[in-house]
């Protein structure tokens, strides 16, 4: 619960509010945060390189090496760590 | 800054934005010449014109246009049925011609640099910015060349603009939910006029996210429920050839090479815009909060990179030109704003900001207009102004003529004018439609469609088709070798192989003719020519000649 708390924004109620047909673990009118969407674009990210680099493992022992669309793609998921790094020191600023 | 500075500053300002705003308005003026010259061009000018005005046509008739390839008229639409929904109440006006789509498209792009106004100045106030940023748009080399076009591309787009306008305001006091279902309705739109409207909508929902979570989820299964109802009752009602043309056909190959010289043109033609819009994003993403302009501007890059797919081009870059005019323009109201009230370490600096960026905006733009410059390059106005622009002797060639057109794009299909050889040419080969003694299978439509004969063919919907292992050629392969067509038009040949193969064994060339810079090949059937005292291996002209009556 503290470690959930340290990622959630201010007066976020981890229970449902009201009866509501849809109900998050959020303050209803809760924002995403800097920090929450930092984290999420490093996960998607980092998602994106293991994704890249697997396709070439499949074919176990087939390596040849990275073809440029992937590292576009690797170049891209870096820098994108880079931005959602920067955004998780942001903290909760509203994104 | 002394107050006589100042002035000379702020008349200077004022002299270059009316400059700007002439240059401006004269892209406008270009972008209406060549779209009344398209107006009045009966035949396709863009390969796929006239089969977005059948599918009108079978609309107008009650017909679905998603059928089965396999099966004779072998046609079928590969794209959603909104655009040419939106043809069929002008043809009661202007008839059943190729003029009713290009007139949807033309209207779309003039509600686009509307909305893109009005947008503007609702956030930044003042006349040059808002009205620099709506020109803008039709200045775009891309806008300009696709714009008046029949095909649905540019409707999507408005639909597009609509929507994040409307969705950007969804925290209204007082409006704000009427602005989220009329954001909504106008996603659900560009979705049904082209696929490639999915990044407009991940952009938008995003921004509904980030500021409402619930509103956001709630919105999302709205629409999904709306589109995927949609999406069923189409399947069902064309016994799922909706589910093939539209989305089975449409998996092609990739060519990122194609994505990435088209990033650079684009990245060329438009840099001011594009570095003002990439600079408003990341201003927002680290010091302010994300706007749904800049949202849309990042995700519109998405539809860029799907230009490398075989049959995209830089009309895949439209939705991006679209956010990059917008949002640049929040871009330097943000600028003038901050200028007007500088502060270092706290404290009001007396400087010469407005004077200073009263210059800047104006140059900027000014900047920003020679690398779009297209123009035709004959005539007693624009001839003259080509003239003065140095650009009178460009020539873009064709395959078998050379276009009186500049283009900073380089080489362009589009763009030009048509010349009364072109017109000339057209009636030709209508006369060897008419004079067929069987259905034409045509690679254009509207050379079937001008003398009421049957559209034959889609020939890209059956080659995407043939690539994915989707379509049975054996009918229309057997319609061939019986010689069933009675003329064969074709232009790029973009035929599956089986067909191509069985029309060389069948059908014999007669004809090379150029119109609008390309080659028509006329092909006839073995059994017309046999025994015919002109035919030889040459093709020669025989639309003159004496036939045998239909």
């Amino acid at each position: 619960m503290l470690f959930a708390s340290r990622f959630l924004p201010p007066n976020t109620h981890l229970w449902p509010q009201g009866c509501t047909l849809t109900w998050l673990c959020y303050n209803v009118r809760a924002m995403v945060t800097k920090r929450q969407l930092g984290i999420v674009v490093v996960t998607l990210s980092f998602l994106a390189i293991l994704g890249i680099t697997a396709v070439d493992f499949i074919g176990a022992g087939k390596w040849s090496g990275f073809g440029p669309l992937q590292r576009v793609g690797i170049g891209l998921s870096l820098a994108a760590i880079a931005v959602g790094c920067i955004l998780v020191r942001l903290g909760d600023r509203p994104a | 800054m002394t107050p006589t500075l100042s002035r000379i500053f702020r008349g200077l300002g004022a002299a270059l934005a009316l400059l700007a705003v002439l240059v401006y308005v004269g892209y406008l003026i270009v972008y209406v010449v060549y779209a009344v010259d398209l107006f009045r061009w009966p035949f396709d000018y863009d390969q796929g014109e006239g089969f977005e005005l059948y599918d009108a046509i079978l609309y107008s008739q009650g017909e679905w246009p998603y059928r089965d390839n396999a099966v004779y008229p072998f046609y079928a639409s590969n794209y959603p049925p909104l655009f040419h929904l939106l043809i069929v109440p002008l043809f009661p006006v202007f008839g059943q011609g190729v003029i009713a789509g290009r007139i949807v498209s033309f209207t779309a792009t003039l509600v686009i640099g509307g909305a893109i106004f009005v947008v503007v100045r609702r956030k930044v106030g003042g006349g040059l910015i808002p009205l620099v940023s709506g020109l803008a748009f039709f200045a775009s080399n891309y806008v300009y060349q696709i714009g008046p076009l029949c095909r649905m591309h540019l409707t999507m787009v408005m639909f597009e603009t609509l929507a994040i306008a409307f969705i950007a305001e969804f925290e209204h006091p007082r409006h704000g939910r009427r602005n989220l279902i009329l954001g909504l309705l106008m996603l659900l739109c560009a979705g049904y006029t082209k696929q490639m409207a999915v990044f407009t909508v991940v952009a938008a929902l995003s921004y509904v996210f980030l500021r409402d979570v619930k509103r956001a989820i709630a919105a999302g299964v709205v629409l999904l429920a709306v589109t995927g109802t949609i999406f069923w009752l189409l399947n069902v009602s064309t016994e799922g050839q909706w589910w093939v043309n539209t989305i089975q056909a449409n998996v092609n190959e990739f060519d990122y090479r194609q994505t990435v010289f088209l990033f650079g043109q684009w990245f060329q033609l438009h840099t001011v815009f594009v570095l003002l819009a990439a600079g408003h994003l990341v201003y927002e993403l680290f010091w302010d909060r994300l706007s749904a302009y800049s949202l849309w501007f990042f995700f519109s890059l998405g539809a860029g990179a799907l230009s490398g797919k075989w049959g995209a081009g830089f009309g895949y870059f439209t939705t991006a030109v679209a956010a990059a005019c917008l949002t640049s323009g929040l871009a330097l109201g943000r600028l003038r704003k901050v200028g007007c009230r500088p502060k270092i370490a706290g404290r009001r600096v007396p400087v010469a900001g407005p004077a200073l960026l009263a210059i800047l905006v104006p140059v900027l733009y000014l900047l920003q207009a020679p690398r779009m410059l297209h123009i035709p390059t004959t005539g007693p106005v624009l001839g003259s102004l080509a003239r003065v622009l140095g650009v009178d002797d460009t020539l873009i060639e064709g395959d078998c003529t050379t276009f009186q057109y500049h283009d900073t794009m380089g080489y362009t299909q589009l763009g030009h004018l048509l010349t009364a050889g072109d017109y000339a040419v057209g009636e030709e080969i209508l006369n060897y439609v008419r004079t067929a003694d069987g259905p034409a299978l045509s690679e254009e439509a509207m050379f079937s469609l001008l003398v009421d004969e049957p559209v034959v063919t889609n020939p890209t919907q059956l080659l995407n088709l043939y690539k994915n292992n989707l379509l049975d050629t054996t009918g229309i392969v057997e319609r061939i070798n019986r010689q069933e067509f009675g003329v064969v038009i074709f232009r790029a040949q973009f035929y599956p192989q089986p067909v191509l193969e069985a029309i060389g064994q069948n059908y014999r060339p007669v004809e090379h003719l150029c119109m609008n810079g390309f080659y028509y090949h006329i092909l006839w059937p073995h059994r017309r020519l046999v025994g015919h005292p002109e035919f030889s291996d040459e093709p020669r002209d025989l639309v003159h000649a004496s036939f045998p009556a239909r």
